[in-house]
């Protein structure tokens, strides 16, 4: 395994995001359909660091002028955090468009102040076509000196530091270094933390073989801003030989217990419950919430 | 390994379906096959979008047929903008060359030439929906303060709201796309039997559509030709509203010029811009 040995940049952005989310517990991917039962929620005084309910969005979904989508994001800003997830920056190549696509997300930024802002360590556009879907990068050297230019423009367009997710794999691509490595360059070189999607990692190991016990140690804590849980399904061709980032079922049991692992190495972070496919009543996911909300409060007892 | 030929790689892929070129890059070529996995996902998220983008076409082909018109579209015009909001900008378009061709060969799937306009009509609601909110709304209030300061508010120049869009279909597809819209098989039935008489009668007529959106929702309705001239006036830069309401009198002489302004104040259609009155609200 060859190690890297590249520059620090020193960043002239502020360090607030990375801490912005300390005061949050376990949140929800944000769906319109929810809006009702989630303004209905009983107003809950949250007095105690670590537990309030926050909500996600994907950023690009609400770059529109006007209209009934951002009234109730605002609605929903009236009583809860929000956290930005950028599924469209492409940070790993073709920056040319970016600052046409920052300025929508700055936009959004000023408005909702939100207090988490992260992005994808992958690709999606090239040469003018946008392939609307988290595009692998090879681990190299080449690739890792894309994706930090893409991370300094994001985080300078936007004014804020950034969280970049580790990406779902399905095949392994030639590379020059592991995974953490590669995240971990990219975030000291850039100054972004990092976002460390346990179900990415769970069906990484099924897909490609790594080590996810290995693959957690090599993350330092204090990079860590935020954590993702989702649900996978097998291929339908390949079955379980294949697991795919489906977002579409209920969070498997394997990836809790990676949780519960990650939370011990991390420390308390922000948790959120992805579901972005067959969305189940709003009662069900706020279970599923709860089950995450309760990790960190035995993380919490644990340190007491 | 330079990242711009595995991106070229990629790229070719994922347009082409062409996977020898990551040949190079995969680890273990038995694999290669998974590369379906990216394919599919961009496929899916962009046929996806256009489905949500342009329901009642999807409802009026059925959803199968809407997928494999929708695939051939993303293979022509791919997404550009890194966000599927508002994609689909050419798809009525492309769909009438897409009916065109289709009628040169003999047993295949034939489409109905209004399905363009279908959506059309898909596409406005969705612009519509999505415009900027405004502030500046010609309501009664604004309407009464100009008139107690002693200006003549007919003479103030006003536009439409962003929300306002104009558009001409083919005559009869407006209530077909309600229909759709409002799960009414009987309009469809009865409107398609209205549209082939108007179509036979007189081919070049067409409806005249305008949508809006008002307290968070869109509403649509057919304008008469006198309806169509006010709003047409002011569109863009906007015009003096007296002026624009007498283009509509030219056309009509018993055009009710109060009852269609007071319609536009209560739907928020018209702007105006009140600093030129020293308004403060």
């Amino acid at each position: 395994m060859e190690q890297v040995h590249l520059k620090v940049n020193e960043s002239p952005l502020p360090s607030s995001s990375l801490i912005a989310g300390a005061h949050l517990g376990a949140g929800l991917g944000l769906k319109a359909e929810h809006l009702d039962d989630i303004l209905a929620l009983p107003a809950v005084s949250e007095t105690c660091t670590g537990s309030h309910l926050w909500f996600e969005v994907h950023t690009e979904n609400y770059f529109v002028a006007g209209g009934p989508r951002l009234s109730y994001l605002r609605s929903i800003r009236e009583n809860y955090d929000l956290s930005f997830h950028g599924v469209g920056g492409s940070l790993g190549y073709d920056h040319q468009s970016m600052p046409e696509h920052l300025k929508q997300v700055k936009t959004l930024i000023d408005e909702f102040q939100p207090a988490l802002v992260s992005e994808h360590a992958v690709w999606s556009r090239s040469k003018g076509a946008y392939f609307a879907d988290l595009m692998p990068l090879p681990r190299t050297h080449d690739a890792l000196q894309s994706l930090v230019e893409g991370i300094d423009r994001y985080q300078l367009g936007i004014g804020q530091r950034i969280l970049i997710e580790n990406p779902s794999n399905y095949l392994d691509f030639t590379s020059e270094m592991d995974e953490p490595q590669f995240l971990v360059e990219a975030a000291h070189r850039s100054g972004c933390g990092l976002l460390i999607d346990i179900n990415n990692l769970y069906i990484s190991s099924k897909n490609t073989g790594i080590d996810v016990v290995e693959y957690l140690s090599q993350i330092p804590a204090d990079l860590v801003g935020e954590i993702h849980i989702a649900g996978h399904d097998p291929d339908p061709e390949l079955g379980q030989a294949l697991l795919i980032d489906s977002h579409a079922s209920a969070v498997d049991l394997p990836v809790w217990a990676l949780l519960e692992h990650a939370l011990s190495l991390f420390g308390h972070k922000p948790v959120l419950v992805e579901r972005d496919a067959n969305i189940p009543p709003f009662a069900e996911l706020m279970h599923e919430r709860q089950t995450a909300q309760g990790y960190l409060e035995q993380l919490r007892s644990n340190a007491a | 390994m330079a990242i711009s030929s595995y991106i070229d790689a990629f790229s070719i892929y994922l347009r082409t379906g062409d996977v020898s070129g990551m040949n190079d890059f995969c680890v273990n070529a038995e694999h290669l096959k998974r590369m379906s996995v990216y394919r599919n996902g961009f496929y899916k998220g962009c046929v996806d979008a256009l489905a949500a983008n342009f329901p009642m076409c999807e409802k009026f082909v059925g959803s199968n047929n809407f997928k494999d018109i929708a695939r051939i579209y993303v293979d022509h015009y791919p997404p550009e903008k890194g966000t599927l909001v508002g994609y689909g900008l050419n798809f009525p378009d492309f769909l009438d060359d897409f009916i065109t061709e289709l009628k040169k060969q003999p047993e295949v799937l034939k489409l109905p030439t209004n399905l363009t306009d279908l959506a059309r009509l898909d596409y406005a609601w969705l612009m519509s929906l999505m415009s900027a909110d405004t502030n500046q709304a010609l309501t009664a209030e604004k309407v009464t303060w100009l008139m107690n300061g002693g200006y003549d508010f007919t003479q103030s120049v006003v536009t439409l709201s962003a929300s306002v869009i104009l558009l001409q279909v083919r005559v009869g597809t407006l209530m077909q796309w309600i229909a759709l819209k409002t799960n009414s098989s009987e309009i469809v039935q009865e409107e398609n039997s209205a549209n082939e008489l108007a179509q036979s009668e007189n081919s070049l007529s067409s409806d005249l559509v305008m949508l809006w959106r008002v307290q968070g929702s869109v509403q649509v309705r057919a304008l008469s030709s006198p309806e169509w001239a006010v709003m047409h006036a002011l569109q863009g830069e906007g015009d003096v509203l007296e002026k624009a309401f007498d283009t509509a009198l030219v056309l009509d002489s018993d055009f009710d010029v109060s009852d269609v302004f007071s319609a536009c104040i209560q739907n928020e259609i018209l702007e105006i811009d009140m600093t030129k009155y020293n308004h403060n609200k």
